[in-house]
């Protein structure tokens, strides 16, 4: 095994020095000269036409700098794909849901801002609404988008084949049908953007992002200004788990504002407005239909999901084929069918989550569940029968280059003691398993590639730039270590310039859990590059062979006789003397199959490497309560190569919190007629310090072959396998399978109290 | 609105501030001061992000008002380091890997302060107990967890702990 230096070892994040001094500005703490506040106005209404906006009220108000509509824009639309281009970020026609934004108005305070938003007069003509996807379908009513019949935003379409001639081979089938509402992210930072034009006309504008460079553009089309002039600038990111990647209307408006104004302008939302104003997981109906040989091997498999799509596209296309390709990764099936319809509704936008599409993952794990139990089967044995191997192709095509799920399911298992407790537990107690799989990278056309640039500077030291961002989970760490070891640096002798789109080449951002393996790849390229042509100057001082050099603890030394040596500084020092280049540029570009569409050719390479992770809860339920206690929680990882196994154990640790605790026995939305009646921290409940279970993770390395030391995804397939493993251990523990997630107390004692009534 | 100075001692220094009747004392830190190390998570009380120390006990500073702090002596995120040497509890926050992205720290840090303040070495379970009031979303509390019980008792067999020191001073 290579030895390193910093990858694969326990590091502290250098970022974190900042951020428990209290040091770390995040997007609510600039202040700006001149800076005014912005607030946005929302519609009370889900469904109605504009007719008429008289601001004049507003704008006499003392201390409103400006007030802005629709009629201030040039009337683009925004949507991630071509064909999805359905928002525009300040409506002039109609509003779709309770929340969309009407206009925005800039104040010298805050008070001022939100009396102006009071004298903002909207006429609306109120449209009938539509609330769930099966009535979006079949209502008469008005569709929410003209180009849209039937609401039906977007189908996706997947048949392998024979599946129906592979059902009539079945030993045994069944179909059940699952459901989950919407969740929100509730990130720890609510949203928050700050804009201003500066002396060159170009937009600075500052707001969590999941990816400058996925905000730069659509904010150049919007104001229709070539692309170098929206300069997105690095901010710390107070969390995004899939939320913040594309554009928010509010960044359009802040800039809007501050255009018009001609001052910086800042929008800091409310946590109700960070629920509603910008993206949510979708509500989901799934049908699962698996036909299976007597040894529960699944022959054929027909899923049809409708998802609750909102008001919008957003990433429509990605997020209905996501839940589907999870579990084409995770399990082998001969073959498959999916229908996926995201339907539009008079609800909030939707977007992609951490677990998304908790109901159709927890759906499929509960039914293998129930088939092995009608077979005899132990749920381990079901998944490992069933579990992807290396080598193989995805249903769809893909290729699965590493992979070591089986041995995530037997770590997990053992280290859970499922044998000893699997049908032995007490009344009321239970333990369950989940196993998933998730995509490193996904195919993401012209922005799928990063590239990075480092410059030695002559005392020694390197400055890395990378449009990689950190939202939280450590990518600026993880630079930083790779860039170190590459060049035989420390970790304090890099500097790293990151996530600003002014010096940053393109990078697909952190979206599709992919700035490992594309934008630190593309770091790593980069620094090699960058060494070895330190190593020509230093191969000239040593008197040696550029190619046996070795770099390590800034020094340069002879491989094989490490007492030949010279600093990094020195070499440096020389090359600039020398008028020799010690800068250089690495890219990396992911080989996944271009040709690859959502809707239109969901099949070939999806992406280079896939996660496999297994979870595995055990649970005691209070029968009179509904209450859940976790008593035990072991959530294991097939990461490819550990960089930071201190990072790398912080994201599962997370990932139970968010998808298994939170995500299947706490958190959901409540509705009204559109209305979100939980939109608040008050209400919504995440998972508290004194909820949490302690955590046993464990790290399996398959080591990727095209992943930078081998590494690939880390941690999102615990989430989502902790979803599936909670709701299993309910299950379980209450003998009765349960179809509607979350697993709220009133469900579980419902469940209870029927499964006693059945039994008389 | 009118305003009236208050008497406050922030982080050592004492300092005659004029607030308005309704100002927060979260508002007063982070918008008269530029302390922005205390956040706004919530604003109603229940996330921790905004928790500071008042005379001794950690409160969220976004339902205190100003006024009702007049005279007072207040702790922030700032005043924890002295100068550029962190305290063991910040040293062990970042040892353990107990910050991720960061915005829920500075609250993280003021609650466990107090509760080691109170107790210098608290079990897990108090441990929980004393951060319930403040969310983390990135975390599953885990990592804070042992940041906080290991920066008051170093443990042997922990890869993280780096602190040499046995017991000490935690602020
Ligand atoms: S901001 Fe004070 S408790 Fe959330
Ligand atoms: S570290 Fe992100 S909320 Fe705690």
């Amino acid at each position: 095994m290579t030895d390193y230096t910093l990858i694969g070892k326990r590091m502290p994040r250098m970022d974190s020095r900042a951020k428990v001094m209290g040091k770390a500005l995040y997007t609510a703490d600039l202040k700006l000269p001149g800076m005014l506040v912005g607030k946005i106005l929302r519609s009370p209404h889900a469904h109605a036409k504009i007719v008429g906006i008289d601001t004049s009220k507003a704008l006499a108000l003392p201390g409103v700098k400006a007030v802005v509509t629709g009629a201030d824009t040039e009337g683009v639309k925004w949507g991630v794909f071509a064909y999805t281009r359905d928002q525009q970020f300040i409506q002039t026609e109609k509003v779709r849901y309770i929340g969309d934004e009407v206009a925005g108005v800039a104040a010298v305070d805050e008070e001022t801002a939100l009396a102006a938003l009071d004298f903002i007069h909207v006429e609306y003509e109120v449209l009938p609404a539509v609330f769930d996807p099966m009535t979006a379908m079949t209502t008469d009513a008005e569709p929410i988008h003209a180009e849209f019949p039937n609401n039906i935003n977007i189908h996706v379409n997947i048949d392998t084949g024979s599946v129906d001639e592979n059902f009539k081979k079945a030993y045994y089938i069944r179909e059940d049908t699952f459901t989950a509402p919407e969740e929100s992210y509730f990130h720890g930072e609510p949203y928050a953007v700050a804009a201003r034009f500066d002396y060159d006309d170009c937009l600075e504008i500052w707001m969590p992002n999941g990816g400058p460079h996925m905000k730069s553009k659509p904010l150049s089309n919007a104001f229709k200004i070539p692309l170098h002039k929206v300069k997105v600038k690095k901010i710390t990111i107070g969390g995004a788990f899939g939320g913040r990647s594309e554009i928010c209307p509010a960044d359009y408006i802040c800039a809007l504002l501050a255009k018009k104004t001609g001052r910086p302008v800042k929008i800091v939302f409310t946590r109700e407005e960070n629920t509603i104003g910008t993206r949510q997981g979708h509500a989901m109906i799934t049908t699962h239909k698996t036909g299976v040989d007597k040894e529960g091997r699944v022959l054929a498999r027909e899923t049809t999901c409708y998802m609750d799509g909102g008001a919008y596209s957003s990433t429509g296309p990605i997020a209905t084929s996501v839940p589907f390709l999870s579990m084409e990764q995770a399990y082998r099936m001969e073959s498959v069918r999916y229908n996926g319809y995201r339907i539009y509704t008079n609800k909030p936008i939707r977007g992609m989550i951490r677990v998304h599409g908790r109901g159709f993952a927890c759906g499929l794990d509960t039914q293998l569940d129930m088939i092995a139990q009608h077979l005899g089967i132990d749920p381990v044995e079901m998944r490992l029968r069933n579990s992807r191997q290396p080598g193989e192709f995805t249903s769809t095509g893909s290729q699965v280059w590493s992979c070591a799920m089986d041995e995530t399911i037997k770590k997990a298992a053992a280290a859970a003691n499922w044998q000893d407790k699997f049908g032995k537990l007490p009344p009321f107690h239970g333990i369950g398993i989940g196993t998933n799989s998730v995509q490193t990278g996904f195919p993401m056309g012209i922005r799928g590639g990063s590239q990075s640039f480092v410059k030695f500077n002559e005392d020694g030291e390197a400055t890395v730039m990378s449009g990689v961002v950190d939202n939280g989970q450590g990518n600026e760490n993880m630079l930083v270590q790779i860039a170190a070891e590459e060049l035989g640096l420390l970790p304090e002798d890099i500097h790293l310039v990151s996530a600003d789109t002014e010096t940053t080449s393109s990078d697909p951002g952190s979206y599709s859990q992919v700035s490992t393996f594309v934008g630190g790849q593309a770091v790593k390229n980069a620094a090699a590059n960058c060494r070895q042509k330190l190593f020509d100057v230093a191969a000239k001082i040593l008197k040696a062979d550029p190619g046996k050099l070795t770099a390590k603890n800034r020094m340069i030394y002879v491989t094989d006789d490490p007492k030949k040596a010279v600093s990094i500084k020195k070499t440096v020092r020389v090359a600039l003397l020398n008028f020799t280049s010690v800068n250089a540029e690495g890219g990396y570009w992911p080989r996944v199959d271009m040709k690859r569409e959502w809707v239109s050719n969901p099949y070939g390479q999806m992406c280079e490497a896939f996660s496999f992770g297994t979870t595995i809860i055990e649970v005691k339920v209070d029968p009179d309560t509904g209450q859940v206690t976790v008593l035990n929680a072991v959530a294991c990882q097939d990461v490819g190569k550990a960089l930071n196994p201190l990072v790398l154990e912080g994201q599962f640790e997370g990932s139970v919190a968010m998808g298994g605790q939170g995500g299947m026995l706490t958190e959901y939305h409540d509705w009204q007629e559109g209305r979100c009646l939980n939109p608040t921290m008050l209400e919504y409940k995440v998972p508290l310090a004194c909820d949490m279970p302690e955590i046993t993770g464990i790290i399996v390395e398959s080591v990727d072959p095209r992943g930078p030391y081998g590494a690939k995804e880390a941690g999102m397939s615990i989430a989502m396998s902790a979803a599936q493993a909670y709701a299993g251990a309910v299950s379980n523990a209450i003998g009765v399978y349960m179809d509607s997630f979350p697993l709220t107390p009133d469900k579980i004692v419902a469940a209870i109290r029927e499964k006693r009534q059945a039994g008389k | 609105m009118q305003t009236i100075d208050i008497t406050l001692t922030v982080n050592d220094h004492q300092q005659i501030i004029p607030v308005k009747p309704n100002d927060t004392l979260l508002e007063v830190v982070r918008d008269y001061l530029d302390l922005t190390g205390s956040k706004e998570g919530c604003g109603e009380g229940v996330c921790g992000s905004c928790t500071v120390i008042l005379d001794g006990h950690p409160v969220r500073a976004c339902l205190t008002l100003a006024l009702e702090a007049n005279g007072s002596a207040v702790t922030t995120v700032e005043g924890l380091a002295d100068g550029d040497t962190l305290t063991l509890l910040q040293q062990s926050f970042i040892d353990h890997g107990a910050v991720q992205c960061g915005f829920c720290t500075p609250g993280m840090l003021m609650s466990a302060k107090a509760l080691l303040d109170e107790d210098s070495s608290p079990d897990r379970q108090k441990i929980r107990q004393a951060l319930s009031g403040n969310i983390c979303r990135c975390t599953g509390y885990a990592k804070i967890v042992d940041a906080v019980e290991h920066a008051a008792r170093p443990e042997p067999g922990c890869p993280d702990c780096h602190t040499k020191e046995t017991g000490g001073d935690h602020d």
